[in-house]
């Protein structure tokens, strides 16, 4: 038990640096701007992303059983390729006079990228249903 | 009806989600609770449908274990990254006390490369994590007690502050900066609050996570009445997260450079065969014939050299990554003067501090400091050469520095005095 206090003070003390911080140093960090940022991505996760999974949830539940699995981890695995290449994708941060800056063709990459792990996902479906047809036989 | 009495009790316990389905006498799931160590929670769910989507995706949603598992993930990447953060932040604002060390070479290469590919890695954890978890945002009652209050409300910026990390890192490595603050100093404050509601979190979830290891259950069939596997969703859940690193580790581990498909930086791509952050013609530099450096302050004799006084020094070749605080990385041919040649021709003491001032009429990176181990390694150098042909514009002609164990902002480019100070 003492130790869970000395745990939570040390956990409040750094709760408390960090708020002094972005308040103290105002002039950078914006602190109205940051709360915005702060909640909303909580919110965008809360009540826009989440229900979106679980939209997707629904879709993949009707899938039949031995495609579901393989489906829904190259999805998870699209996903989340995805949502880290899609700054990238959308070149927003790309600069005239600096081309060493964001220089790859990303949407041809992540294309790539998606088109292996789609690849991926058929072969390990197939096996799956081969294993499937196999155990099924009559001997 | 698949029933293994213990993981159904646990997760009605835990989070309420099953409690619809089977509903144990109170003192059965109390004792349960208690078992697991954790705070007794007695409630039913509200929105029912929802959570049973949760769980229909099969991705355990509601599953402690599956939740304690991606939690301990959760908490060894975020110590990785508030400590390789805190490195950065001080390796560029050394507090009085500290002095970091010029040695091991790659140092700073490999911390930055920790926080930034591990940091990328961590998204699809950290949403894995909250999808296990959604279903206690919508638990019934809201809140129990004043106890289970605090903590539900410490759990805010928990989520908001890892979720805001990862989600201005992600847009800082893609210079894409549609928000109203300066992203380092947000970025840095904002890491205190998450870790210490992370250290508040651990605190509170300990017993779960000793749970893993003190249950009988071995996640075996009795535990999956429906969707997948335990392991099988922490398979997938790691091999996301593998995967993330590998199309973008290249930019800073040079070997699997060929992969960095996803990446926001190439290392051999750029003038000289090296990226470039800032432009000449972003920071304002042109070209001056007229150009020479000046050494000046805390100096037996001021010099004003030109290229070709630094040119007839002795040449010193050194092989040196540029190591970004964006997380690239990549390694080069420097040749040039080294700076304690410059610095002993001016007559400096063995412990002063030099700060580097560039030709760039502003900016936060304009000047750096170099401490005396940096300036004392006979790898720093003045750089006049890069990949064998001089310095283009944009890497900092005519003259620049480059350290080892030294973040790229403070390799200070278009070189114009060097002004010597006390320690």
């Amino acid at each position: 038990m003492r130790g869970r206090l000395v745990v939570y003070g040390l956990g409040a003390a750094l709760i408390g640096v960090g708020g002094v911080g972005l308040l103290r140093d105002a002039a950078d960090t914006r602190p109205a701007g940051w709360l915005v940022w702060f909640a909303g991505a909580a919110l965008a996760h809360d009540l826009l992303l989440a229900p979106l999974l679980l939209a997707a949830a629904a879709l993949t539940g009707r899938i039949p059983e031995p495609y579901r699995g393989p489906v829904r981890v190259s999805l998870v695995l699209a996903g989340s390729v995805s949502a880290v290449a899609l700054p990238m994708v959308l070149g927003l941060g790309r600069r005239a006079g600096d081309p060493s800056r964001l220089p790859q063709a990303y949407g041809v990459h992540l294309a790539v990228v998606l088109g292996v792990i789609g690849l991926a996902g058929a072969v390990a479906a197939g096996a799956v249903r081969l294993r499937r047809g196999r155990s099924h036989r009559p001997r | 009806m698949v029933r293994g009495p213990r993981p159904d009790r646990l997760i009605a316990g835990g989070s309420g989600g099953r409690a619809t389905v089977h509903r144990p006498r109170p003192d059965r799931l109390i004792a349960a609770v208690r078992r697991l160590g954790g705070r007794a929670m007695v409630h039913r769910p509200r929105p029912d449908r929802l959570i049973a989507a949760v769980r229909r995706f099969g991705g355990r949603g509601g599953d402690e274990r599956t939740a304690a598992w991606l939690g301990i993930g959760l908490g060894v990447s975020f110590t990785v990254a508030f400590v390789t953060g805190l490195i950065s932040h001080f390796m560029q604002h050394p507090p009085g006390w500290a002095v970091w060390p010029s040695r091991p070479v790659g140092l700073y290469r490999l911390t930055q490369g920790l926080h930034v590919i591990g940091g990328l890695a961590t998204i699809p954890l950290l949403l894995a994590k909250l999808w296990t978890v959604y279903p206690k945002l919508w638990q019934w009652p809201p809140v129990r007690s004043a106890g289970h209050a605090i903590e539900r409300a410490l759990v805010f910026p928990l989520v908001a502050g890892a979720l805001f990390q990862l989600v201005t890192g992600l847009f800082n490595i893609a210079y894409f900066y549609p928000f109203p603050f300066f992203f380092p100093a947000a970025h840095y404050w904002t890491a205190y609050i998450v870790y210490g509601a992370l250290l508040i979190h651990v605190a509170n979830q300990w017993a779960k996570v000793r749970g893993l290891w003190g249950g009988k259950d071995a996640g075996g069939p009795a535990t999956r009445p429906m969707g997948p596997s335990r392991r099988g969703v922490l398979a997938t859940v790691a091999g996301a997260c593998g995967l993330v690193g590998l199309v973008t580790v290249g930019e800073t581990f040079t070997p699997l450079g060929g992969l960095a498909l996803l990446a926001p930086r190439r290392p051999g791509v750029g003038p000289q065969r090296l990226p470039v952050n800032k432009t000449a013609a972003a920071a304002g530099v042109t070209r001056d014939p007229a150009w020479r450096l000046a050494v000046t302050g805390d100096v037996t004799r001021e010099l004003s050299l030109s290229l070709a006084d630094l040119r007839a020094m002795p040449r010193h070749v050194v092989r040196l990554p540029i190591a970004c605080v964006e997380g690239w990385s990549a390694e080069a041919t420097w040749a040039g003067v080294r700076l304690r040649d410059v610095l002993y021709a001016a007559g400096v003491d063995a412990d002063a501090r030099v700060r580097v001032e560039s030709l760039e009429a502003r900016g936060r990176y304009r000047t750096s400091e170099v401490d005396p181990p940096h300036w004392h390694d006979e790898l720093t150098l003045l750089a006049l050469d890069l990949n064998g042909e001089p310095l283009s514009l944009d890497h900092g002609h005519p003259c620049r520095l480059i350290a080892p164990d030294r973040p790229g902002v403070l390799q200070t480019k278009w070189i114009a005095r060097l002004v010597v100070h006390g320690p």
